[in-house]
């Protein structure tokens, strides 16, 4: 008896020791999907492109509480974190960073690599093209980013200066354009294309006008390359996205349109005094299709016929509820009645085209000819109609703004803008400049970063200063009658990649601070 | 069912006629002759007892064949069989008790005076005397180095436990628990958080404090060596009761408990709001309605019942107990319920050399609607803040109004906040529900080969069900609640496994005693595998609603979950020598297999403990007024695995469709985590053990910490992990226990426990500064080299060189530090327990009262309500007309502010956080318990008035420092609209026949 029980101890030692072989499968999730798994359809260079779209737009703190108050097109009534915020030039939120790092970066290098090892043109210049497109929108933050050394093990990861930026992104949209051209017939993409059900050839238009779009932000800094790129943008064969059939939209994949849930779920975004301002000066009948006539009409008493209010995007603000009765977003925004979100459309396009035909690029046409379609095809995008009486008009112009929950005329401001409508083939260049520019601005809504880049590159439009500056050394000053210019590099950042930043704040050329210019934002004359 | 009631009736039935009772008498005197008075005389297995007389005589009832137990402070004691005899002689030998056996790791027994680690026993009916639901409260205070904090979730919510410090950087460092030897789970559910959320409970609240027989609490990693790294944070064993030879017996405990708020927020009522703000900032004093806050809490009630049947033969003894909670919570519609029942039984076979023995454990747990505590979805928002010149009273009678273009119902509140709902809404359209079900099953065989040599086998199966639910109707606060309202589910299991073998050989060689174990054991472990919805403004239903699978969202995702699965398996061996009875020295070792190691290589490990304890007492001559003296020390090391699936993580499927690419980076070269103890110690016994102190100094080096951190942006993930920090827990502990007064009319016992830690966090990574571990509303914790766990960053005041606040020139606000700084630690400096014991005859009175001394904790409660204008020191100020401060504005001293102007700025979710931080130290009367014995007939009967939390000695913070928010590492001592404190009051009754 004795020695079975010794015996079966031994046994069970053993066992136990032989045993560990399973270890690795159960320290596995069995609810994660494994590489092998992917590889089935394509799977395991597709299966990333949602996420990858998904997270071109951030959310709240990303484009509300940045971008878009900046550009001011969407005001909040919230006074956050006792109203000295991102929106007042005091930083609270620079969080976009991570997002484009983890969310597009991440998974573009994993596809990226798996697809050029497979020879899979298309889903790695599809996954380059997205990648350029959000590093970019990075670029219009922060400047100088982590792009030739991502994924280095290194511990200190170097920056890429701006200029270096901008020579490979026009190299890497050469070899985009040439793989995706030379592979026309590729339906692979489907699967994993919401936006243009895998249409190599529609991605194509996208990878030229995103290279104009591009083109035109180096314009003031390097005006040969600009031109160079620009004018190889409207020669490709492939074409520009030049009516809205062509848009470049992205599927609302969280089931929402994310500004409807900061204006309808929350209750932290209204439509922007400046909007106010310009929409009703210039009687624009797309306000009816942007927002919704504010609910209490003593707050536009003073424009009885125009039942829109909004709030100054940098104001002093005492509480909350005092504004949520000013305009939202339109309806129809909510509850994803409006299941995608505008990336790259046509009236852009036109836009841009004018302003190169004002730089004499080869091939963009007339100004006038581009500055008419760009805001005729931003009315037909929204099914505004009234656009040639609009066009012709040349008497409007933007209101002046007062703020009647305010005290002591907080929060007014007088509009600076002094271009109306009609296009005027005779004035000079700035003033034709800043008429494209400010219904560039109009036609831009929901999709602002590229405004917010125009509008420091060139000065228009004529839009107002802070009412409320808080900026001080923390992050750096912005001039009361300036605006600011760049977000800083971010805490993770400065904590985690120390010497990084520090090379990366000698490319930026300038402190790593709110004020100082980025490298296409010259600060010079804009011809 | 019929047929089992009339067997349990005939069995009581049968109890009662064996009864038969007859009377005894006798003297007991010394080794002298010299009559002892006051030693108690009690029958074995029975509540009857008396105490001799100044005559060294006494005389009682006794059933037939009783045993009487003759026990008195320095005197052995012992046990006579009555047989025929009716006056007994009774002759006891000096000495104390120093065979006192204690459990220890795996359910080993052994004599404490052998022990070379600190431990120490608290007895079940210590646990029982207050009534608390979970009985993990009732340990505060009664152990040094033990730290309790129970969640403000009320009946069914989880505690925090922590021996001696926190000591891991990634997150846990609460104490094993394990029953009768075997480690069970205690895994916690969901936790609060600053934004919202509800405590899901914990396993240890799930136990019926009844079936306790004692805890015996192993404090270091020395103790815990053989439970391998699960022991690392010290570990709770808890002995439950089992059948007893002899004549059966019943107990019956029944007792209810009230409960009210004991703290509450200091609220103002006559200031109302101006223009209709949300904020009450008018300046004109109004006759507003002061009850609703009140009125909203109501008398909680907790009714506590327990039976239990114990009795057997010399071979086969079972003991079955069945425990009801039924309580109902201070707030409406908050009710929990529990029922237990435990069965146990254990057989002697083959000539007594094999003993059986089993047991099962159900128990079934439903709470409706426990308290949340955070921003969201908690009616305390919306109760403490709401303008106080509106109608409350119309908020509350209709606070659902039906849209009649929609035929659908919403709530009606007065203002759209994402922070505040109406709080009857809250209560009566979003229930929540906690269910647990669970099943713990063992078996154990002992098998005696020789009079040194046995061996014992174990299997335990421990089986949880937890379901999860909340529904949020349609119409609620749009911040969390989706238009056609939102379903949160979940359901899953919880399981552990663990079976070991343990061979033990006892041996005496001269002067020497040997007693060595070596043993085997296998745990698997599969927690959180099941499948959740999750339901928020984002994921909804379809139809309005109705809460069910087919009803949910299309762009709602069902989850399959698992949050971990662990198999561990290790050989372990103990071998403790002893000289004389004089020395003792202690060997084990342990190597572990973890499977969540696997791949890196490390997947075995082992550890070393040695211990050793001289008994001076034994050694050398001292003089009579020390009965007894020992000195020990150990030394330990424990590894501790790394959790689940973060070696080589794969990608995920996405909500919103495609797959989220994995963003941690493998790590191939992870390896366990090691915590190295030392422990020295010391116990003393003076003036015949009516006087002892027991001395702990211990120092835990935490080291290889498996560390999680923020990846550099371009390293192509986000998160990765290390192996670096140290971390050093270094304290004291000091246990003194006195028997000031010893008569036969009156005893009285005390005890101090008193205990303090330092923790260090000596270093982080080399590479890194501080690491952040949270930053949220107000406050900030992290890690840094230099610091402690628990170390909280706020944002001050900007004060000039002689410390005045500085005011904004244009505004006259208080300016604010641009960064949180350091302001101190959450835990306290040091804690006392001190436990009285008083018998005036048949009346006893028990009585704790536990001080935290030092430490901070946070009130964010108090910063929304001074911000929202709606604390009665904003009032106050407003009074005074304005608030008293020392500031300078632009050079000149200001002495008084504005309210609004100072509240606005200095409150609210992002305010001056350094206003709202408070000393922790507190005292308070912990427990107080009066009782009665008394007899109908034969039977027994206590009565007891219990109490419990019943008022503080002293407080500085505005709400109950010891409360918790969460129970996890970091956020202990943080309020943020935690449902407050209570005081309990109640009536129990014990009947034992």
């Amino acid at each position: 008896m004795r020695k079975i029980t010794i015996l079966n101890i031994l046994c069970v030692l053993t066992l136990l020791v032989g045993c560990t072989k399973n270890f690795e499968e159960l320290n596995t999730n069995p609810y994660q999907i494994s590489g092998e798994s992917l590889r089935q359809n394509n799977q395991h260079v597709g299966a990333f492109f949602p996420q990858m779209l998904n997270n071109i737009f951030g959310d709240q703190v990303d484009h509300n509480l940045a971008n878009e108050a900046f550009v001011r097109h969407l005001g909040t009534p919230t006074p956050f974190t006792s109203n000295i915020n991102n929106t007042t030039y005091f930083i609270r939120w620079n969080g976009n960073w991570g997002r484009v790092y983890n969310n597009v970066f991440a998974p573009a290098r994993s596809v990226i690599e798996v697809a050029e090892a497979e020879g899979s043109v298309e889903f790695a210049s599809w996954a380059k093209l997205l990648r350029i497109l959000a590093a970019s929108e990075l670029n219009a933050r922060h400047g100088p980013i982590i792009y030739s050394e991502y994924g280095s093990t290194n511990k200190t990861i170097n920056y890429d200066s701006e200029a270096d930026l901008f020579n490979t992104w026009f190299s890497e949209l050469d070899d985009i354009v040439a793989g995706l051209s030379a592979n026309k017939g590729f339906t692979g993409l489907a699967a994993f294309d919401a936006s243009y059900g895998g249409n190599i050839s529609s991605w194509i238009k996208f990878a030229n006008s995103l290279r104009l779009r591009l083109a035109m932000r180096v314009s003031k800094v390097n005006p040969a390359l600009a031109k160079t790129q620009g004018e190889k943008a409207i020669a490709d064969p492939g074409g520009l996205i030049m009516t809205n059939s062509e848009n470049f939209m992205i599927l609302n994949y969280d089931g929402f349109f994310r500004p409807a849930r900061i204006c309808f779920g929350w209750g932290d975004t209204r439509m922007s005094a400046t909007m106010e301002s310009v929409l009703g000066g210039y009687k624009d009948p797309r306000v009816a299709k942007y927002f919704e006539p504010a609910t209490d009409p003593a707050v536009y008493a003073s424009h009885p016929d125009f039942p829109y209010k909004g709030i100054h995007a940098a104001s002093v603000l005492v509480a909350k509820d005092d504004r949520l009765s000013y305009s939202t977003i339109s309806n129809t925004f909510n509850n994803n009645g409006y299941p995608r979100r505008r990336c790259f459309t046509s009236s852009e396009t036109h836009f841009l085209l004018a302003e190169a035909a004002l730089r004499n690029w080869a091939g963009a046409g007339t100004a006038q000819e581009h500055y008419e379609t760009g805001v005729r095809e931003g009315f037909a995008e929204w099914g505004a109609g009234g656009v040639d009486e609009y066009l012709q008009n040349d008497t409007n112009l933007p209101l002046d703004y007062t703020d009647p929950k305010a005290q002591n005329n907080d929060n007014a401001f007088v509009s600076r803008i002094k271009v109306t409508v009609k296009w005027d083939e005779a004035a000079d260049k700035e003033v034709k400049l800043e008429r494209i520019m400010t219904q560039k601005w109009i036609a831009a809504v929901h999709n602002t970063v590229e405004i917010w880049v125009d509008h420091r590159r060139t000065g228009y439009p004529k839009l107002p200063y802070n009412f409320k500056n808080d900026s001080d050394a923390t992050w750096g000053i912005v001039a009361r009658d300036d605006f600011l210019r760049r977000m800083p590099f971010v805490n993770g950042e400065r904590n985690n990649n120390p010497e990084g930043v520090a090379d990366a704040t000698a490319k930026l050329g300038g402190p790593d601070e709110i004020g100082t210019r980025l490298w296409w934002d010259t600060g010079g004359p804009n011809f | 069912m019929k047929k089992i009631y009339f067997t349990f009736l005939s069995v009581a039935f049968s109890i009662l006629v064996m009864q038969a009772q007859r009377s005894i008498s006798g003297k007991v005197s010394d080794a002298d002759g010299n009559p002892l008075i006051g030693v108690n005389v009690s029958e074995e297995g029975t509540n009857s007892g008396t105490i001799t007389d100044l005559d060294g005589k006494f005389a009682m009832n006794v059933s037939e064949n009783a045993s009487l137990v003759f026990s008195y402070l320095g005197y052995q004691t012992q046990t006579i069989v009555v047989g025929d005899q009716s006056n007994l002689i009774v002759t006891l030998a000096e000495g104390i008790a120093l065979a006192e056996v204690v459990i220890t790791a795996l359910g080993i027994k052994r004599e404490a005076s052998t022990l070379t680690y600190a431990q120490q026993t608290v007895d079940g009916d210590e646990l029982t005397l207050a009534r608390d639901v979970n009985f993990l409260n009732s340990l505060s205070g009664k152990a040094a180095g033990v730290e309790i904090q129970k969640s403000s979730g009320g009946a069914g919510g989880s505690t925090r436990v922590v021996l001696r410090g926190d000591k891991s950087l990634s997150g846990n460092s609460e104490p094993l628990f394990v029953i009768d030897g075997i480690p069970m789970a205690n895994n916690k559910g969901s936790q609060a958080g600053m934004w919202g959320g509800v405590d899901g409970g914990d396993g240890m609240s799930q136990l019926n404090p009844d079936d306790i027989e004692s805890i015996s609490i192993l404090k270091g990693s020395n103790a815990a060596a053989l439970y391998g790294s699960q022991g690392a944070n010290g570990v709770v064993l808890i002995t439950t009761k089992q059948g007893k030879s002899g004549k059966a017996t019943v107990s019956v405990s029944s007792g209810v408990t009230f409960e009210n708020r004991l703290i509450k927020p200091e609220l103002q009522y006559k200031y109302g709001s101006e223009n209709g703000t949300k904020e009450s900032w008018s300046k004109t004093p109004g006759n507003y309605d002061d009850t609703f806050v009140d009125d909203f809490f109501q008398t909680g009630r907790n009714l506590l019942n327990t039976v239990s049947i114990s009795g057997g033969t010399d071979r086969t003894q079972a003991y079955f107990s069945y425990g009801n909670v039924s309580a109902r919570g201070i707030v409406d519609q908050h009710t929990y319920n529990r029922n237990n029942l435990t069965f146990k039984q254990s057989t002697k076979l083959f000539n007594d050399r094999l003993t059986i023995g089993s047991s099962v454990i159900l128990t079934a747990e439903k709470t409706n609607n426990r308290p949340r505590a955070g921003y969201y979805d908690n009616p305390l928002t919306g109760l403490y803040m709401f303008p106080r010149d509106r109608n409350f009273e119309d908020f509350k009678n209709n606070y659902s109004v039906v849209n009649p273009n929609t035929n659908l119902a919403g709530q009606n509140w007065f203002v759209i906040d994402h922070h505040q709902s109406n709080p009857y809404w809250l209560l009566n359209n979003e229930p929540q529900l906690h269910e647990n079900k669970r099943m713990i099953g063992s078996v154990t065989l002992d098998y005696k080969l020789s009079e040194k040599l046995s061996l014992s086998a174990r299997g335990n199966y421990d089986y949880a069900d937890k379901v999860s639910e909340r529904q949020q109707a349609a119409g609620g606060n749009t911040t969390t609640v989706h238009r056609n309202g939102s379903w949160s589910y979940s359901k899953f299991n919880d399981e552990l496994t663990y079976t070991d073998a343990i061979l033990s050989y006892n041996d005496n060689f001269g002067n020497f005693s040997l007693g060595v174990i070596a043993g085997t054991s296998y745990q698997k472990t599969v927690f959180g595998k099941g499948i959740s919805v999750p339901g928020n403004a984002q994921f909804g239903l379809l139809y309005a609603n109705e809460f069910f699978f087919q009803n949910i969202g299309t762009n709602v995702p069902v989850n399959s979950d698992l949050a971990s699965r662990l198999v561990k398996q290790a050989v372990f061996s103990n071998a403790t020598l002893g000289y004389k009875d004089m020395f003792y020295v202690d060997v084990s070792g342990r190597n572990d297999w973890a499977s969540s190691l696997a791949g890196t290589g490390n997947e075995s490990y082992f550890y070393p403990s040695f211990g050793a304890t001289a008994i001076l007492s034994k050694l050398i001559n001292l003089p009579d007024i020390i009965t007894f003296a020992k000195v020990r020390f150990s030394n330990s090391r424990v590894g501790n695995e790394v959790p689940f699936n973060v070696v080589d993580p794969e990608n995920t499927i996405a909500a919103s469709g495609g797959v989220n690419r994995n963003l941690q980076k493998p790590f191939r070269d992870l390896r366990p985590e090691i915590i190295t103890s030392n422990e020295i110690g010391t116990n003393w016994r003076f003036l015949d053990d009516k006087l002892g102190i027991d001395f702990t100094y211990y120092n835990t080096v935490s080291t290889d910490q498996f560390i999680r951190l923020p990846a550099p942006s371009g390293s192509g993930f986000s998160t990765y992990f290390v192996n670096a920090g140290k971390i050093v827990n270094e304290g004291f502990e000091i246990v003194l226990d006195m028997t000031p007064i010893y008569t036969p009319n009156f005893l009285w016992k005390t005890s101090f426990n008193f205990w303090s830690n330092r923790n260090e966090i000596v270093e982080t990574h080399p590479d890194l500064g501080p690491i952040s571990t949270g930053a949220s509303e107000g406050y900030l914790s992290r890690f840094e080299e230099g610091g402690s766990i628990g170390d909280i960053y706020v944002f001050k005041f900007q004060r000039d060189e002689q410390d005045r606040i500085m005011l904004d020139e244009a505004t006259s606000r208080p300016l604010k530090t641009a960064d949180a700084e350091f302001a101190g630690n959450l835990n306290p400096v040091w804690s006392l327990g001190w436990n009285n014991s008083l018998q005036f005859g048949k009346f006893g009175v028990n009585f704790i009262v536990n001080g935290k001394f030092g430490g901070l904790v946070f009130s964010q409660t108090e910063s929304m309500l001074d911000e929202a204008g709606a604390s009665l020191r904003t009032a106050d100020a407003r009074d005074a007309g304005g608030e008293s401060v020392n500031a300078v504005k632009g050079g000149t001293p200001v002495s008084s502010v504005d309210a609004e102007t100072w509240y606005r700025q200095v409150g609210g979710r992002n305010g001056i956080g350094e206003n709202y931080l408070y000393d922790r130290t507190n005292v308070r009367l912990t427990q107080a318990n009066l009782s009665y014995q008394t007899a109908f007939g034969n039977v027994p009967v206590t009565f007891s008035v219990v109490g419990q939390n019943l008022f503080f000695l002293y407080v500085k913070a505005p709400f109950d420092p010891e409360l918790a928010m969460n129970t996890t590492r970091d956020s202990n001592s943080l309020d943020n609209f935690n449902l407050p404190t209570t005081r309990t009051i109640g009536f129990n009754v014990n009947v034992k026949f």
